[in-house]
């Protein structure tokens, strides 16, 4: 049951990354054409989606709390990991050689990418739960109907 | 208190027998047990006892460190921690949905998403509750024919 237990979260932390990493490298070609689209990378490119990715759902665990928070408590959480994301790849674009940031609108295409892949990953998430409850809902009523069968 | 134990027949039904002097707190208690036992939950509301049949029972919850049942109407409180009341409604489709409710699985008529990755059950009688994510596997361990521990 414990290894149950900790499978959930897991899978959920796994989904969330896989989810990012495919987000950020759509923005990254997309922000990369419009913005910088003469430059040549070299192999290491790759590594900047999982990283950044990494980044996101370190920020989620971070603001994660078991605790049953209310709306309001949800939403300060959920603005605060945005500004963890954020702060933290802006930096790394700053200090990076490879990101022009010298350019006008190279930090605000990101700082508006990030929330495009905040927002995206959210609604997504939120989408497979609604799937995830679907089932769950269609669980309770066999559930229901198995006991009231077996009672007659 | 004196305790006894004797097996009888099968011609002989089963009982169990409380004889008291007067009705302390320890007599209820053993009362209330053997009642939940049987399917029924001894709780007050405005100082009148009433005998509740769990199948009536909608969810339990832990406010301040007292406890309340709710019926499809009605809410009452229970001298029992929220944990000794789940070990008594285990197999009675009971489950912990949060740090301080149980729901009746049998009230649930759908789930649905709430946010933050938890869900919300909504009941027969309109009420919703919320299921914390840490327990949905205790969730699917039940409906795939499992205890949830």
């Amino acid at each position: 049951m414990i290894r149950e237990k900790l499978k959930e979260p897991l899978i959920r932390i796994v989904r969330l990354y896989t989810l990012q990493v495919t987000l950020i490298s759509v923005l990254l070609i997309i922000l990369g054409k419009l913005l910088d689209s003469s430059r040549v990378f070299s192999y290491e490119a790759f590594f900047s989606p999982l990283l950044y990715a990494l980044i996101g759902t370190l920020a989620t665990l971070i603001t994660h709390t078991d605790k049953e928070i209310s709306m309001k408590g949800l939403i300060i959480r959920k603005v605060v990991t945005l500004l963890l994301v954020e702060a933290a790849i802006i930096f790394i674009a700053v200090r990076s050689d490879t990101i022009p940031t010298e350019q006008k609108w190279v930090i605000p295409g990101i700082a508006i990418g990030i929330i495009v892949v905040f927002l995206l990953s959210n609604i997504i998430m939120y989408f497979s739960d609604k799937k995830e409850a679907r089932k769950l809902s269609a669980d309770i009523v066999r559930y229901q109907r198995e006991y009231l069968k077996g009672k007659q | 208190m004196k305790l006894e134990v004797r097996k009888v027949p099968e011609s002989e039904p089963e009982m169990v027998e409380i004889r008291y002097h007067w009705i302390t707190d320890e007599v209820q208690e053993l009362i209330s047990f053997v009642k939940s036992r049987q399917g029924q939950l001894t709780a007050s509301r405005d100082g009148q006892r009433f005998e509740i049949p769990v199948m009536d029972l909608f969810y339990a919850e832990s406010v301040d460190d007292q406890v309340f049942l709710y019926t499809a109407h009605d809410s009452f409180e229970i001298r029992m921690k929220l944990y000794e009341l789940e070990e008594l409604l285990r197999n009675r489709h009971f489950l912990r949905a949060s740090k301080s409710m149980l729901v009746n699985l049998m009230k649930i008529t759908s789930i649905r998403p709430a946010l933050n990755g938890r869900f919300t059950a909504i009941l027969k009688n309109g009420e919703e509750v919320i299921i914390s994510r840490k327990y949905v596997p205790g969730l699917k361990q039940i409906l795939k024919g499992g205890d949830s521990e």
